[in-house]
């Protein structure tokens, strides 16, 4: 690998982190904008004209809403005949195929988290597994203690639905903060070393004690059995508190080798400890049709089709999550080629990518904690 | 070039994945059925507005859920009492989802009066109703009342039969109910018609508004 010449690569890095910022700014205010915010919509702000249903959303709304309201009679005809049951667990996956593709259900905050966390598509799909069916299991848990056993009243069920809601969006902040502290160090690294080839950049990390500035929380672990080798640790690496030593290899790995799912990436008994946050994060919210579907399943004793019908529901959501999520690392993966071609700058670039996901994801967290993003708020009762 | 093109192609596509991912908006989880009444003073103005909003079955069964009813499953306008006040509190943060103009100027409505659910015990539905006033009794030419959820949570839907009412108008009052005609599956044409008639106030919801018309000589 050779560097390219520094004139040559300053103009093209100017563009490229341009253009990541342009987009994802852009993304920011969208998001806002159309996801249900009251930041744009509603009496507060606003008299410009309101913006049209797109073709393809506008179906996506059509189906979910063709789908949703067939829950309650499919309910009642369980009732009375069992095979019923079948077509209510078809329509639920269906409807969770086509709600996921709307508001809430994390898909972009755990796509920006597999971006600045350099994941592979197989956790990527994890991922997007383990949050429909915890947030399924939610709903389940929600309406099974409020409603089933201590009977309480929808108002009640509702701040129990938003505490844990807030608990979530607290925890993606939480997630977005950290990334941003431990990606933004690793990019203003970088900057320092620009021109520094990748292999060279890889080995000066590895082997080189810890910068003073470093945090030396993660020193007791390099007397762990598990000690710190940094192939191992990949697995380990960013959220869980190891320190400078995933520090290098996060380093060295982005730019010495592709994004080609390792073993090691995958395997290991901490491999799935890193993204258990991100799981939670995204998953700890219930969804409101599914809570919905409960109750109703619950008022013609029929819960546990209920509780069918919720997990169903997670795995039309996860086939969603999971296509999403996977086209996005398949996307960073051919960004970062880029890198690789051109080690000095090209890393910085990726570095930056990192840092802009992990701003994404802190500002969603932000957002949807101080109630300018909305995501679907149970209203009336 | 051609790999420029590509990086700068995958790189459009991530952030597409993860802006656009969350990008498209609310979609409804409730569905109001509704019949709107105008009531009139004996001057000939507007006084308020009369709601009756039937939900949809699973919203109603969640709406009743732990209500204390002396027949299990079937509730009393008493019995349903908590929840009306509830309701017009959490409505109040919506502001009912009505908006009014007169004449192109926005017509404020007071706090909600004459209050109360019912309940289809057969059907499951829960039927709210409900009256805001204006601050001031409106006399328009032209007055806009415009039903919608910005969010977009909730989906109102004019009842098929007689969804309006002008109660005591002036004799040569006419209204038109528009409906957001089926909006999800005439989208484009639907956008295009608030185009050429922008709505009250902004929002994803908007386009699903549904809107009263009257006018007045």
């Amino acid at each position: 690998m050779t560097n390219s010449p520094e004139n040559r690569a300053t103009p093209q890095l100017l563009k490229l982190l341009i253009v990541i910022a342009a987009v994802l700014l852009v993304s920011g205010v969208i998001d806002q904008a159309s996801a249900q915010g009251s930041l744009f919509a509603g009496p507060r702000l606003g008299d410009g004209p309101p913006g049209s249903v797109g073709g393809i959303v506008g179906w996506l709304f059509a189906k979910q809403a063709e789908f949703y309201r067939q829950f309650s009679g499919l309910i009642r005809a369980a009732k009375a005949d069992g095979t019923a049951v079948w077509s209510l667990f078809g329509v639920s996956f269906l409807y969770g195929v086509f709600h996921a593709a709307g508001p809430g259900h994390g898909k972009a905050v755990i796509s920006s988290y597999l971006v600045a966390n350099d994941e592979t598509w197989r956790r990527g799909v994890v991922l997007s597994l383990a949050s429909a069916l915890l947030q399924a299991a939610v709903a389940v848990a929600v309406v099974g203690v409020a409603a089933a056993i201590l009977n309480v009243r929808a108002a009640t069920m509702n701040s129990a639905v938003n505490a844990i809601e807030s608990v979530g969006y607290v925890l993606i902040t939480l997630i977005g903060v950290r990334l941003l502290w431990v990606k933004g160090r690793s990019f203003i690294k970088a900057l320092r070393h620009p021109r520094l080839p990748v292999s060279e950049v890889g080995a000066a990390m590895t082997s080189k004690p810890p910068d003073p500035g470093h945090s030396h929380a993660g020193h007791s672990h390099h007397d762990h059995a598990e000690a710190c080798q940094c192939q191992d640790h990949t697995a380990l690496s960013h959220e869980d508190g190891h320190g400078h030593c995933d520090h290098d290899h996060d380093d060295a790995s982005a730019w010495s080798h592709a994004h080609a799912p390792e073993p090691e990436q995958l395997a290991g008994a901490g491999g799935w400890k890193r993204g258990l946050t991100a799981i939670v994060a995204v998953g700890l919210r219930p969804c409101s049709g599914a809570i919905l579907v409960l109750v109703f399943a619950m008022a013609q004793g029929l819960f546990w089709v209920g509780a069918g019908s919720a997990f169903v529901m997670a795995l039309g959501t996860f086939i969603t999550v999971a296509t999403i999520a996977v086209l996005t690392v398949v996307a960073r993966a051919s960004v970062s080629r880029l890198a690789t071609a051109r080690p000095g700058y090209g890393t910085l670039a990726m570095r930056g990518v990192e840092v802009g996901a992990a701003a994404v994801i802190t500002a969603f967290g932000v957002l949807l904690l101080s109630g300018y993003m909305v995501n679907e708020r149970m209203i009336g009762f | 070039m051609i790999r420029s093109i590509r990086n700068t192609l995958g790189l459009a596509i991530m952030c597409l994945c993860i802006a656009g991912a969350d990008k498209s908006s609310a979609h409804p989880h409730v569905w109001v059925t509704m019949k709107s009444e105008l009531i009139y003073a004996a001057d000939g103005t507007v006084s308020g507005v009369r709601h009756t909003w039937a939900f949809d079955d699973a919203y109603s069964v969640f709406g009743t859920q732990g209500l204390k009813s002396k027949r299990r499953g079937v509730f009393t306008r008493e019995e349903l009492a908590p929840l009306a006040e509830v309701s017009m509190t959490s409505l109040k943060e919506y502001s009912f989802f009505t908006f009014a103009k007169a004449d192109g100027k926005k017509a404020q409505l007071k706090e909600p009066v004459d209050y109360y659910f019912d309940y289809d015990a057969r059907r499951t539905v829960l039927t709210l109703h409900f009256t805001l006033p204006f601050k001031a009794p409106v006399k328009a030419k032209q007055l806009d009342v415009e039903i919608y959820d910005a969010t977009y949570f909730v989906d109102f839907a004019f009842a098929e039969k007689d969804p309006v009412a002008l109660v005591g108008a002036p004799a040569g009052c006419k209204f038109s109910a528009l409906r957001p005609q089926d909006a999800s599956v005439q989208s484009q044409r639907l956008s295009e018609s608030f185009f050429n008639s922008p709505s009250a106030s902004g929002g994803w919801g908007a386009q699903f508004a549904n809107k009263i018309l009257v006018k007045c000589p």
